[in-house]
């Protein structure tokens, strides 16, 4: 691909247990339900500190260093969010699109909020990242969905309910468009997102690149997109079938597969589509990032190389899936940690300079110190 | 662990980063005098034990402990760190819990104790009271955006009007009966509404938030216009109203989701709607029974026996056989003229599916509830 002479591989290894961070689990859980959901942000920055001081980068191990308080606040301001929407669209259908659409219009805010609270609180030897990303590019990200917005109130204004007697493609086709509008649009989004977050991971005086090209999204997203299209349109016309014969006042023989239909397109979606859209994504979006830096001794170049497996993804899926279900659910935490393994070692670093080279890029310049504050104020952890 | 003395502190090689730079520097570090002293060649520094923000004990993964100007240390050895810092400070509780297995199996146990009482107790207490706090307006308000959903998928009613008056006459004389019976014990009935209506819904009668009652055309015929027996579906839908049913099943299925959706949802969306569903279905049993009840109370005010709704579990269990046939005036007087499709096995009737994901009792146990009802025997 480029002449480069790779002269220095980073291994990244994960060393968390699935048996210890059960007793972390169940014992968080534990003090959330008790304090009734109170608990939250200290049993997170618990989680993140574990996946983090696990997660070994040549030897060295990530730190975080989030401070449960500030994720407190956080925790609250998307609850109260929350809280508001649901109120709202219970009781009235113009009130709950208007708190939809305040939710919507700050989401982009407290997604980069959330992102630099992430950054600003991960360290590697003793060095903060730091979250380059702009507001204003924060919102131009969610470009894609300002269009596909408005499709929902569309349908409830031109929807099937106008006509008398709908048939079943009057029925289905609607809801068919919007579902595959969605995925048309999805991979853009996608896209979009992580040009913005991937350009954005900042350590010293290094900024990282993204060099995906939107058509490459695309290609990753055919193949399931025409899988998935095909089962959505085949559910979509079974349902509105169903629909139309019940409607007539036959019983519906079909009806009774539909569950089992459902289930298996379910199914395909969790074991099949799922990993493998991981795996192909991680891939590309991870061996697409790096940096490339003019140095006085020539040029600096370093990326993240993902060489992640589909069979082992799809192996792994299949393993949690079953073990999920006989054990109800107690399974997840085992499960977590074998994914995070598969899928951290799987990357691994690769620069063409000596490491002291590169360890040195990593220092900090005098210009950032005066920013770590505002870092601390505007960083609010939201995701939940 | 070697023994220390109080003169000579244990020192422990550490790296310390100063996070201002990737270069680590080895140092010796100890306790002396609630301080951490920092030792090398280029390093002499002191912090006060309880400003640096110490890492939890872990069987994996190395300990990184942050100082409070960014600086840093880091060690792989975590056994030797662990029983260095020992001496200065001790672990958490929460530490304490979840590094022992015995700490492990108690969270378990009174996890699952708590979740199963929160689940059959709390949170329907809780929705309860909450659901009676909602103050009426609101109530009515979500009840006015429901009722023009169903207004949508209904039609005004197409019995004939002397049916309708006669229903209305019933129901309102049971009503009266029952209101004045609960002023004597100083209960207030909450104000309800009957609507009428024609749909493709089949025999039904619902509750809406705000107390609108709906019943259907379909439920009139297929009790062939037996007013007692109407006037028991609609003091079960009175239930409903008077117990505010609908807000508590509303908060119910609200914290129930949070909750799934917190612990499950990042797994799998829909694995964490199984025990919404499961819940959904447990909770509205629930709520049937005390419809029920408050049905038995109503028709035993008005003078009516309870008994009568057995009328209504066979019909409607006939309704379930034949279909829309048993609706029409000069229809099957029994079960004899349908054919018996009974015997192949029906979802619905089958016992595990109503133990776990019927959203009413089977109807066995509902028609056992009224041929029994105390206040028939108390007559």
């Amino acid at each position: 691909m480029s002449n480069d002479n790779p002269i220095n591989n980073l291994k990244i290894e994960f060393t968390g247990s699935g048996s210890e961070y059960f007793r972390i689990w169940i014992t968080n859980m534990f003090l959330i339900l008790v304090t009734l959901g109170l608990y939250w942000p200290w049993a997170k920055a618990r989680r993140l500190r574990y996946f983090w001081g696990n997660t070994v980068v040549n030897g060295d191990p990530l730190g975080f260093h989030g401070d449960p308080k500030q994720m407190f606040k956080g925790w609250v301001l998307v609850a109260v969010l929350i809280g508001l929407y649901n109120f709202a669209s219970n009781f009235s259908e113009t009130a709950g699109a208007v708190a939809f659409l305040v939710l919507a219009a700050l989401w982009p805010a407290l997604w980069r909020s959330s992102m630099n609270f992430r950054m600003n609180n991960t360290s590697w030897r003793g060095l903060r990242f730091r979250f380059a990303g702009s507001l204003g590019d924060a919102y131009k990200a969610h470009l894609p969905l300002v269009l596909l917005l408005p499709l929902p109130f569309m349908l409830g204004y031109w929807g099937p309910q106008e006509m008398e007697n709908p048939g079943a493609m009057e029925m289905a086709l609607p809801f068919i468009g919007i579902v595959l509008l969605s995925i048309a649009l999805m991979p853009w989004l996608i896209w979009c997102m992580k040009v913005y977050q991937h350009r954005n991971y900042a350590i010293g005086s290094l900024q990282s690149d993204f060099r995906a090209s939107l058509a490459s999204f695309y290609l990753v997203a055919i193949k399931p997109f025409f899988l998935a299209a095909f089962v959505l349109i085949s559910v979509g016309l079974f349902i509105a079938n169903s629909f139309a014969e019940a409607k007539a006042g036959m019983p519906s023989q079909l009806l009774m597969f539909l569950p089992v239909a459902l289930i298996l397109a379910w199914l395909l979606f969790l074991l099949g589509i799922g990993p493998w859209l991981t795996t192909r994504m991680q891939n590309l979006v991870w061996t697409k990032t790096g940096s490339l830096v003019q140095i006085e001794s020539g040029s600096l170049k370093i990326r993240f190389v993902s060489q992640l497996s589909f069979r082992s993804m799809f192996l792994l899926s299949l393993k949690n899936g079953f073990l999920m279900v006989i054990t109800l659910g107690f399974y997840w935490p085992f499960a977590k940690i074998a994914t995070a393994r598969l899928r951290l070692e799987a990357v691994h670093i690769r620069s063409n300079t000596e490491l002291d080279t590169l360890l040195a890029m990593l220092n900090k310049g005098p210009e950032e110190t005066a920013g770590d504050a505002a870092g601390d104020f505007f960083g609010l952890d939201v995701g939940l | 662990m070697e023994n220390s003395l109080p003169s000579s502190p244990t020192r422990l090689p550490v790296r310390y980063f100063d996070g201002q730079s990737s270069r680590p520097y080895e140092v010796d570090a100890w306790f002396e005098g609630g301080q951490l002293h920092l030792h090398s060649a280029d390093i002499d520094r002191l912090v006060l034990v309880k400003r640096v923000q110490w890492p939890e004990r872990t069987t994996h993964g190395p300990r990184l402990a942050l100082l409070p100007d960014g600086g840093s240390l880091q060690t792989a050895d975590s056994f030797a760190w662990d029983s260095w810092v020992q001496s200065a400070r001790a672990d958490s509780i929460v530490v304490r819990l979840q590094q022992s297995w015995r700490g492990v199996f108690l969270s378990v146990i009174l996890l699952m104790a708590l979740a199963t009482m929160a689940y059959l107790w709390g949170l329907p207490w809780a929705a309860r009271e909450i659901a009676q706090r909602i103050p009426d307006s609101i109530e009515s308000q979500a009840g006015d955006v429901v009722l023009r959903q169903v207004q949508g998928f209904t039609q005004p009613s197409k019995l004939p009007e002397q049916e309708q008056l006669a229903i209305e006459l019933a129901w309102r004389k049971v009503l009266t009966a029952h209101t004045l019976a609960q002023q004597a014990k100083g209960v207030a009935v909450r104000p309800t509404r009957l609507l009428i209506r024609d749909s493709s819904i089949g025999p039904n009668a619902l509750a809406l938030p705000g107390g609108v009652i709906i019943l259907t055309d379909d439920m009139v015929r297929l009790v062939r216009n037996d007013a007692q027996v109407v006037s028991g579906v609609l003091a079960h839908e009175l239930g409903h109203v008077q117990k505010r049913h609908g807000m508590q099943m509303l908060v119910q299925i609200s914290v129930l989701g949070l909750v799934a959706s917190a612990v499950w949802g990042d797994y799998s969306g829909v694995l964490a709607a199984v025990p919404l569903w499961v819940g959904h279905a447990h909770y509205s049993r629930t709520a049937e029974r005390e419809a029920d009840a408050y049905s038995a109370d109503v028709l035993h005010d008005a003078g009516v026996a309870p008994a009568v709704m057995v009328t209504l579990f066979e019909r409607l269990q006939l309704f379930k056989q034949c279909g829309r046939s048993v609706l029409e005036p000069q229809a099957v007087r029994s079960g004899s003229n349908c054919k018996k499709d009974k015997e192949e096995p029906d979802g619905d009737d089958n016992g595990m599916w109503d133990l776990g994901f019927s959203s009413h009792p089977s109807d066995e146990s509902r028609i056992a509830f009224f041929r029994g009802s105390p206040n028939v025997q108390a007559k």
